[in-house]
């Protein structure tokens, strides 16, 4: 009976060894790959919003400038009412589209935190696939035992992982618009 | 004389919109990148209120709340929290901790500007 049994035991061993390097090694390559793509999209991210801002603020800037000037115009001179009323209404317009692109401007911080929360979720993923690796170590035994042995390690780093992740991840942002939030004094 | 309010956000571009939307309404902003940074700057001059973001690096909003609260000089200083977080766990805590307001991002000046005017005018 030992002598069935040790074949087919040494091939399951070989088996599981390998497919658990595998699952290792692919995992750990594609998360790399989609760990450095939201990198560089952070980055990204981080340098348009900076632009955005710089050029917003230039533009704000101008406008009051401008305003100023057609102040001036307007107190010099004599102003239809009807100009006058529309440079009034031009104003409340332009306050308005100001408002509106300081609350969109605040993107970036909400899909920076999702970034932060998706790359400490794919290290979470990494430290699991690194625990699947055997380190392409062949098992020395044929018997079963050595096989369950080396399985009830994998599954203790595994289960290490899900404790040292636990808590350290940030909360998620349940926003699903860029209408302002609400506002709640106690 | 101008009021003073201390902005604590981790993110550079948050900081940024709420100085201009502050500053435009009239008021001194400080601006501080996360809750040690409020706290330290909060220690150098008193401010006439806070408001700060919960997540982040190092010392935490909640954090920051509990040991202003523990100075003197802040016993009574409005402090609102600016944060994505919006459950009614977390702003119990924030309440507990000293909070005196939640404001869920992403935020409009001008309801910005008129609750920070409503406690401090």
């Amino acid at each position: 009976m030992a002598t069935n049994d040790t074949p087919a035991s040494e091939l399951l061993n070989v088996q599981v060894v390998h497919l658990l390097s595998g699952v290792s090694a692919h995992g750990d390559q594609h998360l790399a790959e989609v760990e450095r793509d939201l990198v560089q999209m952070d980055v990204l991210l981080d340098e348009a919003i900076k632009k955005l801002c710089a050029s917003f603020m230039a533009i704000h800037h101008a406008v009051d400038q401008q305003q100023e000037t057609l102040d001036g115009l307007l107190a010099d001179g004599m102003p239809s009412p009807a100009s006058a009323a529309r440079f009034e209404a031009l104003r409340d317009e332009i306050k308005q589209h100001v408002a509106a692109a300081v609350t969109g401007l605040q993107f970036q911080d909400m899909t920076s935190q999702l970034i932060g929360r998706m790359v400490q979720h794919l290290a979470g993923l990494r430290d699991v696939f690194g625990a699947l690796d055997t380190n392409g170590s062949v098992l020395p035994e044929s018997k079963k035992e050595v096989l369950l042995e080396t399985l009830s390690h994998i599954s203790d780093r595994v289960g290490a992982c899900r404790t040292e992740r636990a808590g350290g991840v940030r909360s998620t942002v349940n926003q699903r618009h860029m209408d302002s939030g609400d506002i709640e004094l106690f | 004389m101008m009021k003073t309010i201390l902005a604590v956000d981790d993110s550079g571009s948050l900081r940024q919109m709420l100085s201009f939307s502050l500053k435009a309404a009239g008021y001194g902003v400080i601006e501080a990148v996360d809750g040690q940074d409020g706290l330290n700057k909060a220690k150098l001059q008193t401010v006439d209120l806070v408001l700060t973001d919960q997540n982040m690096p190092g010392m935490d909003g909640l954090t920051l709340i509990k040991a202003l609260r523990a100075l003197k000089n802040y016993k009574d200083v409005p402090i609102l929290m600016l944060t994505t977080e919006s459950g009614d766990d977390i702003k119990a805590m924030g309440r507990a901790a000293g909070a005196n307001g939640w404001l869920v991002k992403p935020f409009d000046p001008a309801r910005l500007t008129e609750v920070v005017k409503k406690l401090i005018g």
